[in-house]
């Protein structure tokens, strides 16, 4: 008896001092961020892993012209883990002070920590229309990042080369017949093939899907968070789109994946057009500095009309408050990210550096260095953007059900309907 | 030795609160989570059997339970074959040559499932297009992109992996075998062949035992080769059960859901292994 005894005596101490342990170090946090006067500190959750060094530069300014701030930036990258590890973040009593909102379900998963950003000089700023993307209920509870749009990437050194002006394509025809063209001069263009479609991402699939479904959600971001049906209105237009790409595209097209796509086919003049958007820029300068200058472009797609042709174009990430934090905390946070859309050094750096498409006004358009960035912003600016409808599908919607579902297609195992079928009832489930 | 001995149980205590804190605990919370609906935040509602009832409908997990099962019969096979075809290679007097080739053989255990998958994704999409370009055979072109090829990449990059790992294990009992034993073979006139199958297979039933083991629960449970190669690719047709548990809680966001895949996942591993190494004790022959 007395050894049992001696054992949970033990495990009592040995767990009484771990929630000690944990304890402590919640106040020992607590202490660092209000405690010491003077000094205030920020933590900054960051998801834009392509622009760390961009985002710790423009830090360090800020911290030299602002000395009682300190901003701890935590980056974690890549698809899936980020959401996952900003909620555990958040779990485990760490909730950073900013952090990055992907779309309306994350706006409504924080809802309760996120501050109302309508008095911040950055939000009176913001282009119109952009700061829908994180409000519910009429209050906008994030700014937003940049601007990234998508729609076809094309090699515009390969369409003239063709004897076809890019600038001509105002319908669906026309593309159609553009493809067609290029097509016919394979061989003397030295392409493998017109399109190079990475079918193996589910983002670039769920991207392109984008296009046809932001219409039925007519084009507004609340409406596409809150449908609770897909009826791929605009299908019809969508198998098009996908029997033309596939039958010109690169093959075997389903492990086509997105750097053989890119870096391999498209830089190297080897396809023609890609559906991507605006963040191949720095890839590509990595690789040619001439190529995004000289010879990128980007096409619209012919979806509600055939003769006006839209790219999908507008914010995909959103900057949130944590209004839990201490008051000093709150407002350094608040200063911070309106020093950085609204001041001249911040203006500068965000389209210098960070080389993004402004999401606010009073920037100026020549300062954006690549055309298809600059094509982008006016694009959006003519309202010739369409929503990133994808952003607002069901949690995991895209990779679990429209992938899948339309890799069968493209792998010829079931016919269009039962794609549609599968994916719409998908979406009603998964909603 | 005395159980009830106090410094017994003091020198077993960080062990067992470990465990205690790391598995047991956790264990029993992701069975109560099995039957919640739970987003990884909150738990919204207690939903009983649902998750279950639900499970037995879901075709995508049934399906990749037997994908999985269907891959680990291929690889169980192949590692274990491979394996002892190079233990027993590598035990001929070959001197110096033979502790480098165990080497060789060795060294893709030493490389993560990630880099190997990305290793063989270039393997399969780069090389073997390569040489299906310059020798025009069919056979090379678009690997991955379907599921069979997807399946049999699966295997290849898993025997890659294994088959010098469980080589180790066989070596050590082949060379266990009495050379009394060989030789008394010998001398009764058995050839090469007789003497393995009558002599040193019956001796090292044993690492079967330990082989099979390793492999088929290694092979239920792999993850890391499968995201990297395929990621389940193309349309969720190399996705195994792992893949499907993960997905399903950090892409879908439905952590009870999730769970209770995983908790009917476990027991299932649990079945087969169980199984497997009641059968294998049976076989083995005592000296």
């Amino acid at each position: 008896m007395k050894f049992r005894l001696v054992f949970i005596s033990f495990i009592m101490l040995a767990s009484m001092s771990l929630i000690v342990a944990c304890s402590s170090n919640e106040s020992g946090d607590n202490g660092e961020s209000s405690g010491q006067g003077d000094e205030v500190v920020v933590d900054l959750f960051n998801i834009k892993v392509e622009t760390t060094d961009q985002l710790n530069n423009l830090i360090d300014i800020y911290e030299s012209e602002n000395e009682n701030v300190k901003i701890n930036v935590t980056t974690v990258g890549g698809g899936q883990d980020a959401p996952s590890a900003l909620q555990a973040k958040f779990s485990s009593g760490e909730a950073p002070s900013i952090f990055l909102l992907g779309g309306l379900s994350d706006v409504e998963k924080y809802s309760e920590y996120l501050l109302d950003v309508s008095d911040m000089e950055s939000a009176k700023t913001a282009i119109d229309g952009t700061l829908e993307g994180a409000s519910m209920d009429g209050t906008p509870y994030g700014i937003p990042l940049n601007i990234e749009g998508y729609g076809w990437m094309i090699n515009k050194d390969i369409f003239e080369r063709a004897g076809v002006d890019p600038s001509t394509i105002d319908s669906y025809d026309k593309f159609v017949e553009a493809v067609e063209t290029i097509d016919s001069q394979k061989e003397e263009l030295g392409i493998d093939s017109v399109f190079a479609f990475s079918a193996k991402e589910d983002w670039v699939v769920s991207q392109f899907s984008s296009h046809f479904t932001a219409p039925e959600f007519g084009n507004d971001v609340k409406t596409a968070f809150e449908s609770d049906e897909l009826n791929f209105e605009y299908g019809e237009r969508m198998k098009e789109y996908t029997d033309l790409f596939n039958q010109y595209n690169y093959q075997p097209i389903l492990s086509l994946d997105y750097s053989t796509s890119v870096e391999e086919l498209f830089a190297n003049d080897r396809a023609a057009i890609i559906h991507q958007g605006n963040w191949i820029v720095p890839t590509l300068n990595s690789m040619d500095e001439s190529f995004a200058q000289e010879k990128l472009g980007i096409l619209p797609l012919f979806v509600s009309s055939d003769t006006e042709g839209k790219i999908v174009a507008g914010p995909s990430w959103y900057w949130g408050i944590n209004k839990e934090k201490d008051e000093a905390v709150v407002e350094e946070s608040k200063k911070f990210i309106d020093w950085m859309y609204t001041s001249d050094k911040g203006k500068e750096l965000i389209v210098e550096d960070f080389k993004y498409v402004p999401s606010h006004e009073g920037y100026d358009t020549d300062s954006i260095s690549d055309p298809v960035s600059a094509e982008v912003y006016q694009y959006l600016l003519d309202g010739k953007g369409k929503i990133w409808a994808n952003n607002q599908y069901p949690d995991g919607f895209f990779s679990e059900a429209l992938h899948p579902e339309f890799q069968k297609y493209l792998g010829e195992q079931q016919s269009w309907e039962e794609f549609e079928e599968a994916t719409s009832n998908a979406f009603s489930e998964m909603r | 030795m005395n159980f009830k001995n106090r410094t017994y149980w003091l020198f077993l205590l960080p062990t067992l609160l470990a465990l205690l804190l790391v598995l047991i605990i956790p264990f029993f919370q992701g069975v109560y989570y099995s039957f919640t609906e739970y987003d990884g935040f909150q738990v919204t509602s207690f939903v009983g059997f649902d998750n279950y009832i639900k499970l037995f409908s879901d075709d995508q997990f049934l399906y990749s339970l037997g994908f999985t099962a269907a891959f680990s019969a291929a690889s169980v096979i192949g590692i274990n074959v491979l394996g002892l075809s190079f233990a027993l290679l590598v035990t001929q007097k070959l001197g110096k040559v033979s502790t480098l080739f165990r080497t060789i053989y060795f060294m893709p255990n030493l490389i993560g499932g990630i880099i190997l998958g990305f290793i063989w994704q270039f393997v399969f999409l780069k090389a073997f297009t390569g040489i299906a370009d310059v020798t025009g055979i069919e056979f090379f072109r678009g690997w991955l992109s379907d599921t069979e090829t997807g399946f049999w990449g699966l295997v290849i990059l898993f025997v890659w992996q294994m088959s010098g790992y469980i080589m180790v294990i066989y070596i050590s009992f082949l060379n266990n075998v009495p050379k009394e034993l060989l030789e008394a073979a010998t001398i009764d006139g058995a050839n090469k062949w007789q003497s393995f199958w009558k002599v040193k297979f019956p001796l090292i039933i044993p690492a079967f035992t330990v082989s099979l083991f390793l492999t088929l629960s290694n092979a239920f449970k792999v993850y890391d080769q499968n995201m990297a190669l395929t990621n389940g690719g193309p349309f969720g047709s190399t996705e195994m059960a792992t893949m499907n548990i993960y997905d399903t809680a950090f892409k879908v966001q439905d952590m009870g859901y999730a769970q209770s895949k995983a908790i009917v996942f476990l027991i299932i591993i649990t079945l087969i292994s169980v199984i497997q190494l009641y059968i294998t004790r049976k076989k083995e022959t005592e000296l």
